[in-house]
This record gives C-alpha cells, structure tokens and sequence, in this order.
C-alpha cells in the first residue's frame, strides 16, 4: 500500500511536539510565534492530508470503523483548542488538545486497522458523511468542554484565580449539544429510509439520547443558575457518558445485535 | 449571615420536592408494572390516541394559562421539576441502555419489572407523561404573550414535546410487515416480527427480478489446525483482480487470471460462463520456498465446489465479495387500479398509497442466487408530524447556535 499511516501519524505527532515547544518558547521570545502556530496547525494539516488520501484510496468515507472515526478526532480536536485560544485567549487548551489527538493516533498505531474498501448497502446513504461528522464535531467539542471543566474544578480547588474558565467550558457544551442534537436528528432521518423507521432504542440510539439528555440537563441547570462548581464537575464527569456512547457501547451485553457496532477487525 | 435551611414542602418548592416526586413516579411505575406481572402498555389506536393527545395538550395549555400565577402550577412548570424528571428518563434509558431488549424468561426480575422492555414499561410511560406535562406547561407562558425574543425556546421546546408525544401516542398506529416474495410470484401478506400469523395487505407486489452485486472476492489464507484465518503484511483485505500481489510470513502470491463467472474446463481450466451459473476463477502463482507453482482456485458456488491451492499445513482460499448492492424489481398494486412498477434498494424505499416499501433482505444462504426477496413495508400515519418536530427542533438548534456565538463574544 503507498499510504503509510505510522509516517503520517509520526510526522504529525511530531508536528504537534514541536508546535508545543516552540509555543512555551515563544513566551520569552514573541519571534517564535508564528513558527509555533504554523507547525501545530500543519499537525493537523498533515491529518486532513492523510484522511483525504486514505478516502480516495478506500473509494468510501474512511467513516466506518472505530480506528476512522479516530482519524477525524485527532485532526479535529487541535482545532477546538486553537479556536479557544483565539476566542477567549484561553492557551492551556490547546496542549491538551493536542495531546488527546497524539494519544488517539497512538492506538491507531498499535491497532493498526484492516484496509478494507467495502461498504454495507445500508451505509451507502448521503446521511452516513453529515451522521458521523456532525456527531464527531460535537464530541471534540464536548471533550473540549470536559477539559477545560477539569481545569476549573482543579483551578478551584487550589483557589487559583480562573478568569474565563466557566464561559468557555459552557460555550463549548452548549455548541457541542447543537451538534449532537444535529447528529441525533440525522440519524433519525437516516434510520427511517435506511431501516424504515427512525427510532428503535438500538443501543447506540438508547446511549445516544442519554448522552443528549446528560447535556440537556447540563443547560437547564445552567439557566437555573446552580452552583458553578457544581456544573464544572458536571461537564467534566458527562463526557464519560459520551465515551460509553462511542466505544462503550460496543462491550456491552445489550449490543450484540446493535447495527451500530462498528466492525471489529 | 445565618442561613435558614427551607422545610419540606415549605412554598417555594424547589428541587428537594422535585426529587420526591420524580422518585415517586419513578417507585409508582414499577409498582404498577409489577402489579400487571411485567405486561407492558397497550395504547389505542386512531383516532382515540389522537383526542386523547389534543386533550392532553389543551389541558396542559389550558392550566399552564389560568394558573399561571399558582405556585403549584409553577412549580410543576418549572426547571427543577423539569431536571429531576430528565433524571428519570436518563435512569430509565440507562438500564434500557445495558440490559438486552429482548424476551426475558416469564418470572425473571428483569421481565416482572418490565426492565427488558423498559422503553414500554408503566415508569417510562409514567415519567415520561410528566415530562411532556412540565414541558407543556414551560411552553404555554412563551407562547402567550408572544415575544420575538422567545422563538429560539419555543420552537426547540415545541418541535421537542410533539415530536416525544406523537411518537409514543403514534407507535400504537405504525404498522411493520415483512413480505417474502418469490421470484415471478406476487405476496399480499406479510408477518409481524412477533408472530407467524400472516396479515393481509391493502396490497400486493410483485417480484420481477431480484439481483445482487457483489465486491470482488477475497484472497485468504486459511490455518485448519487452528481453524483461524491469517492476517497479511500489508494488513488489508486482498481483492482478486488481475495483478493483485499478497504477501504472508514466507508465501508470496501473485493474480494472473481472473474471471469473474466462469464453469470448470476438462482440462482443470476454467471456462467463462454467464452470471447465472458461473462462479469467480482466479488463476494465482504461489512462491514459497519451494518452487514457484500455478493453480486455478475458485470460491465455488451452489453447484459448483471451491477449488483451494493447498499449501502443506495451510491453504489459499477465495471466498466471495461482501454484498455491495441488491435490489427487487417489483410491481405493486392494489385492487383500485393503482399500480406502480419500482426497483427497491436498501437506502432508496418507495412510496405507495401511504406505505413504504423497503428493500430488507434475501435468502442469505443463497446469496446472489436467491429466489427470494423480503420487502419490509411500513405504515406510519404519524411520521409527519415527528417530523415536522423535528424540523422545528433543529431549526430552533441553529438559532441556538446563532445566539450562542454571538453571545459568547460579549463573555469574552
């Protein structure tokens, strides 16, 4: 095969390493910025490469296996941290981002997937690229949350001052919850042409909704104005529920029939 | 400061009560379900679920409007009622989430409390009501006086209640018959996932063709003493085409030929065939340590056997593509003189008289060479009206959206 995923997952691991180093240098030394952002984005340039020619090569959107949608986590969630940064001038994020993408492309390094071409007719439907992607959207942008959440909780209990913390732990929960109602929405859409009927609490639904619920929760105790304490530990601990949803599911004893296990190979 | 700890069902009530009362409905649920021996909810059908719905509505609107000011009715309106009852649900959906759904032995806890089939148990049924009932409640102060600035709330929160309330008042009306249908014949019955008893249709269809296309076949190396398949270099699976190399441990192979419909020669080489008897031949050179060698080796076929290239202690196998696409060529018509020709295909069903028709499966022992064709057809009067929450759903999720960022610029 031409495409070496090890080479891709290397280059932009190392990309990410260096973008990092060059960013912590570039506090005393204000040159280096632009080297920094260049390199940590070319990190996920590099993914988006890599995912754009291993699309071509498999003739279907590499969508369908666990190790796939890993793929697009870690050329995505970099971008969320970046995208913090530049909002709300929040810079810690980005570090972790890009840690949790190198982290993802290590198990796809020691569970190297199958290269496989074929697509079950029931995923050829112009719903499985807005399913999936929207769905991934959300859960970077939920990851994102629970992080910086984390971060306000431990900030909290060292007494540290944390200026913006909280709003951009809810901004990125209540952008995260418009696109995993999106994604549900799809999938119910997709589920009617494709199974006839647009739910059947398959267990990916039944988990799926749940983590929709969990964040649904989350919004109006935001409105209802409880304890931000209490909400940080409850973004930081929802995306758990999340977690289950996107591979959990498929070690559970309800799954054995689901069609939403992703195969296994 | 001293904080005064408010009692128990001191005005105004709060969450400690909501707690009380979602966990009561909760126990009150299990209760009845247990007390009906673990049989589910049986719900009318049209038009008596459909009165019974707008009633519950104008209801809800009715006391939501008069009481506005009641700290009752506030209280069973409000977000904290709200919260502990998506509580419930969460709850009720989590054990749905872990316990299979499926038929449990009659007498297990699981099927005396309804646990395995929790999502048409009396507490889902029962949280559930409460919720549309606080959610009714919230949405009736939006709506009326009408505000511009409340559209965001109401259409999510509309689109959300008729969507949840028409699909559980509805699911008494969805009707999901599979049809098995012979090539050349036409079926107007079909079976409930339930019973063996058939069910007359408004319908027939019948079955013109049935075809199925295949991705090419595979190349696998197969271990019998292990009875395990072997995984390759390249860590892929190997379509046979003319040209494809495959590598294992020591074993080198190479495609010279391949036909994808072909019948056994005299001579032990292949001859092409048409689709309908012929099976995919590939022609492979296998280099070993031994010298390099030839061979013809087939997937073989319901009347044809498989030809492997044995290897010592392993054998070379082709076996057949996955299925790509199938699909039904089908007339349907009912006894009025309406009549539709239409090729069903999975993803792509088709409408007729108010039915959908699904392309569902086939016979899979047969595979491409099934006679047989099952068509799903499915009768929801209460789609658009799901839908048309849904629609409001998302639309009131891009306002949502739209607010959101342009909120969180004035936080930064």
């Amino acid at each position: 095969m031409i495409l070496d995923f090890n080479t891709a997952a290397i280059v932009a691991i190392a990309c990410w390493a260096t973008g990092s180093l060059l960013h912590l240098f570039a506090l005393r030394t204000p040159a280096l910025k632009l080297p920094a952002v260049v390199m940590t984005l070319g990190g996920s340039a590099v993914m988006a490469g890599f995912i754009a020619i291993y699309w071509s090569a498999l003739g279907r959107p590499p969508l369908r296996t666990l190790g796939e949608t890993r793929l697009w986590y870690a050329a995505l969630i970099p971008l969320v941290g970046f995208l913090v940064e530049s909002r709300w001038e929040i810079r810690w994020l980005k570090y972790y981002c890009m840690a949790l993408a190198a982290f993802f492309l290590g198990i796809n390094m020691l569970h190297p997937d199958v290269f496989d071409k074929t697509l079950m007719p029931a995923l050829q439907s112009p719903w499985f690229i807005p399913h999936v992607v929207v769905y991934l959207v959300g859960y970077v942008l939920l990851a994102a949350s629970s992080l910086t959440a984390l971060h306000n909780v431990y900030l909290e209990l060292r007494s540290k001052k944390n200026e913006n913390g909280a709003s951009v732990s809810h901004y990125l929960a209540l952008l995260g919850f418009v696109f995993l109602t999106f994604g549900l929405i799809f999938g119910a859409l997709w589920a009617k042409e494709a199974w006839g009927h647009y739910w059947t609490w398959d267990p990916k639904e039944t988990w799926a909704f749940l983590s929709w619920l969990a964040y649904l929760g989350y919004l109006h105790a935001f409105r209802y104005k409880i304890e931000n304490r209490k909400l940080q530990w409850y973004l930081a601990l929802a995306f758990v529920v999340l977690l289950v949803c996107w591979f959990g599911v498929n070690y559970l004893p309800s799954a054995q029939n689901s069609v939403h296990t992703y195969q296994q190979s | 400061m001293v904080v005064v700890r408010r009692r128990w069902f001191q005005a105004p009530w709060d969450f400690k009560e909501s707690i009380l009362f979602a966990a009561v409905a909760l126990i009150a649920g299990f209760a009845i379900q247990y007390a009906a021996s673990g049989s589910g909810i049986t719900l009318p059908r049209l038009p008596f679920n459909a009165i019974a719905l707008t009633l519950f509505a104008v209801m809800t609107l009715g006391a939501g409007l008069a009481f506005r000011n009641n700290p009752l009715v506030k209280w069973l309106g409000g977000i904290p009622l709200g919260l502990c009852l998506i509580f419930a649900i969460a709850v009720l959906s989590l054990v749905g989430g872990i316990v299979p759904q499926e038929a449990a032995a009659a007498g297990s806890l699981s099927a005396q409390f309804g646990l395995n089939q929790i999502f048409s148990s009396w507490p889902f049924a029962l949280s559930v009501l409460l919720f549309l009932g606080n959610l009714g409640l919230s949405l009736s102060w939006r709506l009326i006086p009408f505000k511009v600035q409340n559209l965001q709330f109401i259409l999510f929160h509309a689109g959300f209640w008729i969507a949840l309330s028409c699909a559980i008042f509805g699911s008494s009306d969805l009707q999901r018959l599979i049809v098995p249908i012979e090539i050349g014949k036409a079926n107007n019955f079909g079976y409930t996932m339930q019973s063996d008893t058939p069910q007359p249709l408004p319908f027939s269809i019948f079955l013109h063709d049935f075809s199925l296309e295949e991705y090419p076949p595979q190349l696998l190396l197969y271990d019998p003493h292990s009875d395990k398949l072997l995984m390759n270099r390249a860590q892929a699976i190997i379509e046979v085409q003319k040209g494809t190399t495959a590598t294992w441990k020591g074993i080198e192979v190479l495609v010279l030929d391949y036909i994808p419909y072909a019948t056994p020669g005299t001579d032990g080489v292949p001859v092409a065939a048409d689709r309908s008897t012929g099976v995919p031949y590939a022609k492979v050179r296998i280099t070993t340590a031994a010298a390099p060698r030839e061979v013809w080796i087939s997937t073989g076929g319901p009347k044809i056997k498989p030809d492997a290239a044995d290897l010592g202690n392993l054998y070379l196998i082709m076996v057949p593509g996955t299925p790509k696409s199938f699909r039904s060529a089908v007339t349907v018509q009912d006894g009025k003189g309406n009549d539709t020709m239409a090729n069903l295909e999975v993803n792509k069903p088709v409408s007729f008289m108010g039915w959908k028709l699904y392309q569902m499966g086939y016979d899979e022992k047969a595979g491409r060479w099934s006679k047989l064709s099952l068509v799903e057809v499915i009768h929801d009067p209460w789609l658009p009206a799901v839908y048309l929450g849904f629609f409001m759903i998302m639309a009131g999720n891009i306002l949502f959206f739209w607010n959101g960022i342009k909120r969180s610029k004035v936080a930064s």
